[in-house]
């Protein structure tokens, strides 16, 4: 009896579609575009570069050793942390404001705006760095204007920098930062401000009380992802940091391609892998734990 | 507890006028209730008196204080808000103590007085549930202590049953009463719902257009309503259009199709158009015979305590006739005889044009 039942199920019914079997083809091509090369790597990192594109055939932690005790990786990893973290930052606080004003004013405003940020993050970056790069350079409009004004005497290093990655940075992140808080300050309906307002909260003590707590998960969400963007970011450093800011992506590249010292970039690629990881998930499971004590 | 005045305030959008030149006083310690259909401009109002509209012309004064140009937490005003707006970061303790933790209150003061709206509320114990953990019904009594606790000298309320089904909704109308007139505190609630305006309003203010259509008891709006609008918005009622005939001693109204009915003593002048309103439970319903009205029987439905009769009229139209007792002595198709006395009937103005 539950044989045939069981078989009923296996053949589908008559209205039950199998989306399971839909997932099998991205499945197995993520399978083989994704785990492959990755597992490719990790096996690479494990051997010794011995110059001119050549790996030793003995497996051993060499690499990792040397990017662990090495301060010229160690710096790199440092860098590329800091770098993320500072742009995410300043991302939340500049995307959380737009975001905020653009949701409370809504209506066509709102989605004309929305649409002209949406529209900016799809123009390839590198036209947009290099429109940076005109604009802060040492006779950029930036610093023309600052002379001008007697602000500064001399031009500012604004690119070719740390500075400079780090605007880039921001710039990288920053409409899809605002695309996504606006949908979270959407969900903060006005009548809790309204609330607030009228039992004898001042502005200052809404934002604290009532918005932030409410926003709190998706600025967390908002600002790994800006991390995330920021530790891969790649055109970001190398445009506006000149080729002097060695972050992990910049690093990885040189080690590719200039220097054919595959091993290293495998094992220098792995720690990247690892710590965005493991930021993520020691990020999210403090979230998850925090929101079981205060549902 | 304060008095809350109106002076000639109008709330003027690029759309158009949603208040327009309204005029209202609201006695210390009463409780108002501001009526309409949606759009008549009645949460436009609440929201002047609380703060979040700038009115575009004339006065709020609240315990005779000018608070026109004074943000929302200054008024001193209690709120309850529709869908509640509990805070949901927030535990029911620590909503209940908002109010008074935002005017400064110290943590002693603000557990002794939330304790004490918990039992006015019959929450006890559910202090440190989130808003989510309850149920409706509870929500909305945390959101009326939440707006009670810092004793303001004003209580506003949008809609605030709205969310509920009816039964509960009519448990909450009694208890709302109860602690209204506990604490005496003048209230203001906006609502729909011209059942729950009567239950609870020792004044009610009937809403339309932007403008006061009528202000008085709810027994005044419903005997007698000073027009159209609040005569069909206030219950069911038969709205009839005919002319005027005869003189004072015996004037009576020309229905169309030779059909009359006597009217109150100097309802109107004789040859004047008007428009009538009797309620359905006025009108009786029996053999065609005497001064009557012959109708048709449409469909007749029983209601259990009541029965309603949809009778047409030999002028076309279709009129509510409600009969207690529940069993439907008459069936349709049968014709009966409609008949009224002329002291049930209420003489509306002309086409009623003036308050549409």
């Amino acid at each position: 009896m539950s044989g045939s039942r069981a078989a009923e199920t296996g053949r589908g019914g008559a209205n039950t579609i199998r989306w399971g079997a839909f997932l099998a083809p991205p499945l197995l091509l993520s399978l083989a575009l994704l785990v492959l090369p990755q597992a490719s790597f990790l096996w690479m990192s494990f051997h010794e570069d011995l110059g001119l594109g050549q790996s030793s055939e003995t497996a051993s932690l060499v690499n990792y050793v040397r990017i662990v005790t090495d301060p010229f990786y160690l710096h790199s990893i440092w860098l590329t942390v800091y770098l993320s973290a500072a742009a995410a930052a300043i991302g939340l606080v500049l995307g959380f404001a737009t975001a905020y004003a653009l949701a409370r004013l809504g209506g066509w405003r709102a989605r004309l705006a929305l649409s002209l940020i949406l529209t900016t993050s799809l123009i390839t970056i590198v036209i947009k760095l290099m429109g940076l790069n005109l604009m802060l350079g040492a006779s950029g409009l930036v610093n023309q204007a600052l002379l001008a004004v007697g602000a500064v005497a001399s031009p500012v290093a604004f690119v070719n920098n740390e500075l400079g990655v780090l605007i880039g940075l921001v710039q990288y992140t920053l409409p899809i930062l605002v695309l996504m808080l606006f949908g979270v300050v959407q969900t903060i309906p006005v009548g809790l401000e309204e609330a607030a307002a009228i039992h004898g909260a001042s502005r200052a003590a809404i934002f604290a009380r009532v918005i932030l707590p409410l926003a709190r998960t998706g600025l967390i969400g908002g600002g790994l992802i800006a991390f995330n963007m920021g530790m891969g970011a790649f055109t970001s450093a190398v445009l506006l940091g000149g080729g002097r800011v060695l972050t992990m992506p910049v690093l990885i590249q040189q080690k590719m391609i200039q220097s054919s010292e595959y091993g290293m970039g495998a094992a220098l690629s792995t720690v990247l892998l690892v710590l965005v990881f493991t930021v993520n998930i020691v990020v999210a499971t403090c979230v998850t734990r925090r929101r079981g004590s205060r549902p | 507890m304060s008095s809350v005045a109106l002076e000639s305030v109008s709330k003027i959008y690029p759309g158009g006028a949603a208040v327009q030149d309204l005029d209202l006083e609201i006695a210390a310690g009463g409780f108002v209730v501001l009526l309409g259909p949606s759009g008549c401009g009645k949460t436009t109002t609440l929201r002047m008196i609380a703060g979040f509209v700038e009115p575009t012309q004339g006065r709020v004064l609240i315990g005779g204080r000018d608070v026109t140009r004074v943000p929302p937490r200054h008024r001193d005003i209690g709120m309850v808000f529709q869908n509640y707006a509990l805070f949901p970061n927030m535990t029911v303790a620590q909503n209940i103590g908002f109010g008074l933790r935002h005017r400064g209150a110290d943590r002693a003061r603000i557990r002794r007085r939330v304790d004490e709206m918990l039992e006015l509320i019959h929450l006890e114990g559910k202090g440190d549930s989130y808003a989510d953990e309850l149920s409706g019904g509870q929500q909305q009594r945390v959101a009326l202590a939440r707006a009670l606790a810092a004793s303001p000298q004003l209580l506003l309320m949008d809609e605030p049953l709205g969310a509920l089904d009816q039964k509960l909704r009519e448990n909450l109308q009694v208890e709302l009463l109860r602690i209204q007139r506990e604490l005496g505190i003048t209230t203001v609630l906006v609502t729909h719902d011209q059942q729950e305006a009567m239950v609870l309003a020792d004044r009610i203010v009937v809403m339309a257009g932007g403008r006061i259509q009528q202000a008085g008891t709810p027994r005044e709006l419903y005997r007698r309503p000073a027009n159209a609008f609040v005569a069909d918005f206030m219950g069911k009622n038969n709205l009839m259009q005919g002319r005027g005939v005869g003189a004072a001693e015996r004037l009576e109204i020309d229905l169309g199709s030779g059909c009359r009915m006597p009217l109150p003593a100097g309802a109107c002048r004789g040859g004047e158009d008007l428009r009538i309103g009797v309620r359905p439970e006025q009108l009786d319903v029996g053999p065609v015979e005497g001064a009557c009205i012959p109708a048709t029987v449409e469909e007749a439905r029983f209601l259990g305590n009541v029965a309603h009769y949809f009778l047409r009229t030999p002028w076309g139209q279709q009129l509510l006739a409600e009969r207690f007792g529940g069993d439907c002595v008459y069936p349709a198709g049968s014709v009966v005889g409609v008949r009224w006395k002329p002291g049930d009937v209420v003489v509306l103005d002309g086409a009623g044009a003036r308050h549409a």
